[in-house]
């Protein structure tokens, strides 16, 4: 128990434990916490080792304070009669008229949760002339499909799909609902979680039951994926949750699977509405190709910011069926354009090869890369984060290694490497 | 027409690093920063009242010291900026501090009416886009997000290109709106020194629960569906073979392509059958 000069027992912070949510620093009677780079500091010669601070910490062990005191439960203040909501709801998203891949992964993923809560995976569909996917959906896993079929889900407008989701939220009352972290999903998301005033977690990488309180566990990336934190939605139904493409598994699909499919109407008051006029498909000639579903990404960080040297890579990444991505600092160098970049403020990305050229790897890149089967890192420097995680590490001048793996590969697979 | 732009101070997440030897966050020393999209959001802002004429108000929700990334909107133009600062705030997640924004916007709104709120698609701390739909949600604005162009304002109307899966659309909606905006939308201006001094000596004032008149059960951890259970470090992947290509030349290039096409001869298979596929 650390002490202060005037020989006062204090309270001190644990800075690796902190998660910066400040509620200490409101809890502090004597105003000596303050945030510094995102984790509270206790000013221990101002403290008068009341244990407040200690009290209201979501955190276990992250301050040190060694008078035990008993832990006062944060009481909800608006609760909601939790036992009503049953079953796992997922939000089945439609692309081009057909299930979201996404939502096939959570579909597995709820028929996992559903098991261990012994209870029905649910499927929401709102949209137009969805009965197809419907079917889909059972063949997924599903045991039951609500739709809501309206032209006005046609195009996805938040409002519009927000009450429908809302609306079947209120009539089937699931315990928890999932929604994939595609820009519509997320979009969405918090749109019903506001209205229903319930806890949203977003881009969960993973999800279990607690066997002992049966709560939803979502665990998450944060602070840039530096850490990761597992939040409960204790008071509040139903626990909603997003997951991002590609995280869990896709299920094996079952055309012979039964279950039922009911379907619900909705009505929305007429009002001025958004109007979508265009919509501009990215599409491989105009360069602009979605680097989160490539199998083989060969990535360019700082290190091989060359425009010369951008065939070469273009070459070695079309070789193995690839593209080619890169790191934030080659977008800053406007070498390479957003779209193209991997990480934490670009994508996420998992491919079967990931080959990163003269990537050093900043924590944000490496936490958009970790879904990744296999890692390989060409760099100068053996020490640098990237080579240290790489599965195959190859340390030299990428100018020199690039060519060797070229001439290597075509030897390898009797092809040559341009296509038309 | 008024423009009020939401703010966040985070610590500067690229300045985050792992401590080899314990294998735990070092962020003792890392500064805080005003989240980057959210400074998109004001320069997008400023840059509006500048071909629209208008005012542009930011607000932030956070402890005394986020005043500084208040000041930070002032110098790129911003007019006037409010702090939202209460013990009662502590510990808000996206719902409550969703509340807690709309709350201030709302006053705002009854002294002179927003047209437009911005905000930035995500902070780089949390990572969940959640608050901007939120704050749209709890006022029934029109809710634009990840806006990556503003194709123009005309009759109470506005136009924005939206990334969304697989391309871009274009949409409008009336206003009131509130957009959340994508880094590519603008880069930022450097302020002058005459904005810079400016930003330095005008004042931020400070709201508290009273003076947004909310409701208290709504606020900050009471006001939270979501607690954190635990954290804990992510798990690191292993590391791997090295081949010393300064040392041994093509040689270990070679021994490399014989690992992969060896031990991972199933996922290079998969690989390249994928690709002789897809030339069919």
């Amino acid at each position: 128990m650390p002490k202060n000069s005037k020989g006062r027992e204090v309270a001190e912070v644990v800075p690796g434990k902190c998660i910066g949510c400040q509620l200490c620093v409101g809890e502090c009677p004597v105003d000596v916490i303050v945030m510094e780079g995102g984790v509270a500091i206790i000013d221990a010669e101002g403290c008068i080792g009341c244990g407040k601070c200690v009290d209201v910490c979501p955190v276990a062990g992250a301050i040190l304070y060694e008078k035990s005191r008993k832990k006062k439960a944060a009481k909800a203040a608006i609760s909601c009669p939790i036992d009503e909501y049953k079953g796992v709801a997922v939000f089945i998203e439609v692309q081009d008229g057909q299930g979201a891949e996404v939502s096939w992964e959570l579909m597995g993923k709820a028929r996992e949760l559903a098991q261990k809560l012994e209870t029905k995976v649910l499927g929401f569909l709102p949209g137009c002339n969805i009965e197809p996917v419907a079917q889909e959906a059972i063949a997924y896993g599903c045991d039951v499909v609500y739709t809501l079929d309206d032209p006005l889900l046609k195009t996805y407008l938040s409002k519009v799909y927000g009450k429908a989701l809302v609306h079947l939220c209120q009539h089937v009352k699931p315990e928890i609902m999932l929604l994939g972290a595609t820009s519509l999903g997320r979009d969405l998301s918090s749109v019903v979680a506001t209205q229903l005033e319930t806890g949203l977690t977003a881009d969960c990488t993973g999800l279990d039951i607690d066997p002992e309180c049966r709560l939803l566990m979502m665990t998450r990336p944060t602070f840039g994926g530096s850490i990761m934190a597992t939040i409960l939605c204790r008071n509040y139904r139903p626990q909603m949750s997003t997951v991002r493409p590609r995280v869990m598994k896709l299920p094996k699909k079952d055309p012979d699977r039964r279950g039922e499919i009911h379907s619900l109407s909705f009505e929305v008051a007429e009002e001025a509405l958004p109007k979508v006029l265009d919509f501009i498909p990215r599409t491989a000639e105009a360069g602009d190709v979605d680097i989160a579903k490539a199998p083989v990404l060969v990535v360019a960080g700082k290190g091989a910011c060359d425009a010369k040297n951008l065939p070469m890579l273009e070459e070695l990444a079309q070789l193995l069926g690839g593209t080619i991505a890169c790191s934030r600092a080659v977008v800053e160098t406007g070498l390479l354009p957003h779209s193209r970049q991997v990480g934490q403020t670009g994508k996420t990305v998992a491919p079967k090869l990931y080959i990163g050229v003269g990537v050093s790897g900043a924590v944000q890149h490496l936490v958009g890369i970790q879904g990744s089967d296999k890692i390989i890192a060409i760099n100068t420097d053996r020490q640098a984060p990237l080579a240290q995680i790489a599965d195959y590490a190859l340390i030299g001048d990428y100018q020199e290694i690039v060519p060797q793996l070229i001439e290597g590969i075509k030897a390898r697979t009797g092809k040559e490497a341009s296509r038309g | 027409m008024h423009i009020v732009c939401c703010v966040k101070q985070v610590p500067d997440t690229t300045q985050v690093k792992i401590d080899p030897e314990t294998n735990t966050l070092i962020r003792a020393g890392v500064e805080s920063i005003c989240n980057p999209y959210d400074l998109v959001a004001v320069e997008v802002a400023v840059q509006l009242t500048e071909k629209y004429g208008g005012r542009v108000t930011v607000i932030s929700m956070g402890p005394p010291q986020a005043e500084s990334a208040l000041r930070e909107c002032l110098s790129l133009g911003a007019s006037e900026a409010i702090l939202l600062s209460d013990r009662a705030f502590a510990g808000a997640d996206t719902l409550a501090t969703s509340y807690t924004l709309s709350r201030a916007i709302t006053k705002i709104n009854a002294a002179e009416p927003v047209n437009l709120i911005i905000c930035g698609k995500q902070a780089i701390d949390g990572d969940t886009a959640q608050t901007g739909p939120g704050i749209a949600t709890w006022l029934g604005y029109t809710q634009l997000t990840y806006v990556s162009k503003i194709i123009g304002i005309e009759n109470g109307t506005i136009t924005v290109r939206r990334e969304v899966e697989g391309g871009c659309e274009i949409i409008e909606g009336r206003l009131p709106a509130l957009l959340t905006v994508e880094l590519e939308l603008s880069s930022i201006r450097y302020a002058t020194l005459p904005e810079l001094i400016r930003a330095l000596r005008q004042e931020v004032k400070v709201w508290g629960a009273k003076e947004i008149d909310a409701l208290p059960e709504r606020l900050g951890l009471k006001g939270s569906p979501t607690s954190v259970r635990e954290i804990f470090a992510p798990p690191v992947r292993g590391g791997g073979t090295a081949f010393d290509v300064k040392e041994r030349k093509e040689q270990a290039t070679e021994d490399f392509l014989e690992a992969l096409f060896q031990k991972d001869q199933t996922l290079m298979d998969e690989i390249l059958s994928k690709d002789s596929h897809a030339q069919e």
